[in-house]
């Protein structure tokens, strides 16, 4: 058994590494980071704007955290990783999964609009300390949470390979009727308690493109200002998430259209979970490893 | 985290590090640097140091105002403190650290001094940081090419080499050649070298970096 999932668990990962080697990354970053540096610059010059009190100023930051935010997102990151791995293991429906998106891309800019607020104005520490604090200890704990998510969708996966073996047996056996999983037990990310874990663990880590915002925003006397910034800047990283988040529910589909009975719908929902949460495992790995050394 | 830069780069370098979504660095530039070289010669025609200048994209020059509380009397100019400020945070880096400039000379990296005669301007709202960087001994150019890089091995920072304002005087018959960075030509030539490699070696990643890089060649006679 452990063979077979293991084929099947390294078969979708074949496709999804061949699929990402056709697509020209080297080029469509460059292409992302020159859009980055043009939206950095605008925002730029739209804080400058501000400090000379041109009314239009605000809505020309806004506009440029939004287009910055989505640029941004383009590269790797520990959220579109969660996000597609969710995707792809979750029983969530589109809807409820976009839905989380925008939350954790907002509740992302909550934290970082909480930290500059408490800790830049009540504590007077230095939008550099915070650069540090959010590197040094906000990052690999949000990797760590990552981590543990994708152990979890891990175990879920092998839980209801579990049940269905199981259950076969039990079939063969004697009664001729299945007492298998229903399909609510091997779904994944339909309870609320899941999809706040989720939230919560993207939001621990902020952006500091929005505590640099913030903070030139306060030095400029136009926190509000900063703070609205940094939200449309939290949706221009949810729209391009989103597209992941889409992603991962068709690739899901796709594979659900392979099931030939209740038996193959849940088998294959216990090899997405192993497929996600080995690759959300793995790549928060590979993001923690700098902090192991 | 060890960290490898000093006060300023080292700030900038979490900045690249940790902004939106920043996963692995690789992907993610957040200090854009047009960066200028020039070569200065000994009056025995010898290469003696390197003449580099880093200009930032205006986003990181706020932060840097912030930062470093810089112009405090908001009159829009440096005063001899500010300029102090940065210059310190600049160039007084850490002996691990090498200033994300590269010297090759026959394949290998040429050792290089620490940054000295630094000097700051503010222009267009970019501040602009220039420095000599000598070779630890002089070197004659013949004509195998020298190649000066610039470039982050973690791209925190992304360098883009501009033609220099003032062009030095470069030795009768030397020449300096910008050679851009080019995609399709680094990607390739990254997978004939990740094709070359034995199955037990790992590649290293300085050297894989710098395909990523623009690069000046120097060349003489």
């Amino acid at each position: 058994m452990w063979l077979r999932i293991g084929a099947i668990v390294l078969c979708i990962l074949a496709v999804g590494a061949a699929v990402w080697g056709i697509v020209p990354w080297l080029e469509i970053q460059r292409w992302a980071a020159g859009e980055q540096r043009t939206f950095q610059n605008v925002m730029a010059g739209a804080l400058r704007g501000i400090q000379a009190g041109d009314p239009s100023a605000a809505l020309t930051l806004c506009s440029a955290t939004a287009a910055y935010g989505f640029f941004h997102a383009l590269g790797p990151g520990h959220g579109k990783v969660l996000i597609g791995g969710a995707a792809l293991a979750s029983g969530a429906t589109l809807k409820r999964l976009s839905i989380v998106t925008v939350l954790s891309s907002l509740a992302q800019a909550a934290t970082a609009i909480l930290l500059v607020g408490g800790l830049y104005f009540l504590l007077q520490i230095g939008s550099a300390d915070l650069a540090d604090l959010t590197e040094v200890w906000l990052a690999p704990a949000s990797y760590v949470a990552i981590g543990a998510i994708g152990a979890v969708l891990v175990f879920r996966g092998v839980r209801s390979w579990h049940k269905i073996n199981q259950s076969k047996q039990v079939t063969h056996g004697c009664c001729g009727h299945a007492h298998g999983p229903s399909a609510d037990d091997v779904a994944t990310l339909t309870t609320t308690r899941d999809a706040v874990v989720l939230i919560a663990s993207i939001a621990i880590r902020p952006c500091t493109g929005a505590f640099f915002v913030l903070v030139i925003a306060a030095r400029f006397d136009a926190f509000k200002v900063g703070c609205l910034a940094v939200i449309t800047m939290g949706l221009g990283t949810a729209a391009f998430n989103l597209t992941v988040a889409t992603s991962g529910v068709v690739a899901r589909r796709l594979a659900g259209l392979g099931a030939r009975n209740h038996h193959g719908v849940q088998a294959i929902s216990a090899m997405l979970h192993l497929t996600g949460g080995v690759m959300i495992f793995a790549i928060s790995i590979v993001m923690l490893l700098p902090y192991l050394r | 985290m060890e960290l490898k830069y000093p006060v300023s780069h080292k700030f900038c370098g979490l900045i690249c590090l940790v902004m939106c979504l920043g996963g692995p660095a690789k992907a993610h530039p957040h200090v854009f640097v047009d960066a200028r070289t020039g070569f200065v010669f000994g009056t025995d025609g010898q290469l003696e140091a390197l003449r580099i200048s880093w200009t930032y994209d205006e986003f990181t020059t706020l932060i840097l105002f912030e930062s470093l509380d810089l112009d405090q009397d908001g009159d829009g100019q440096f005063n001899n403190a500010d300029r102090a400020a940065i210059i310190a945070g600049e160039t007084n880096w850490d002996s691990a650290y090498k200033g994300d400039v590269y010297l090759e000379l026959s394949g290998q990296d040429y050792p290089l001094g620490r940054p000295e005669a630094a000097g700051v301007t503010l222009n267009n709202n970019q501040v602009e940081v220039s420095f000599d960087l000598p070779l630890s001994q002089p070197i004659r150019i013949e004509t195998a090419p020298v190649f000066l890089r610039l470039y982050d091995p973690f791209f925190y920072y992304a360098y883009t080499i501009v033609p220099p304002t003032d062009p030095s005087d470069l030795p009768e018959g030397c020449q300096a050649l910008i050679v851009a960075f080019e995609p399709n030509a680094a990607e390739s030539a990254l997978k004939d070298k990740l094709a070359a490699l034995g199955l037990d070696e790992i590649p290293a990643v300085e050297n894989v970096g710098r395909l990523f890089s623009d690069e000046v060649r120097l060349t003489c006679g």
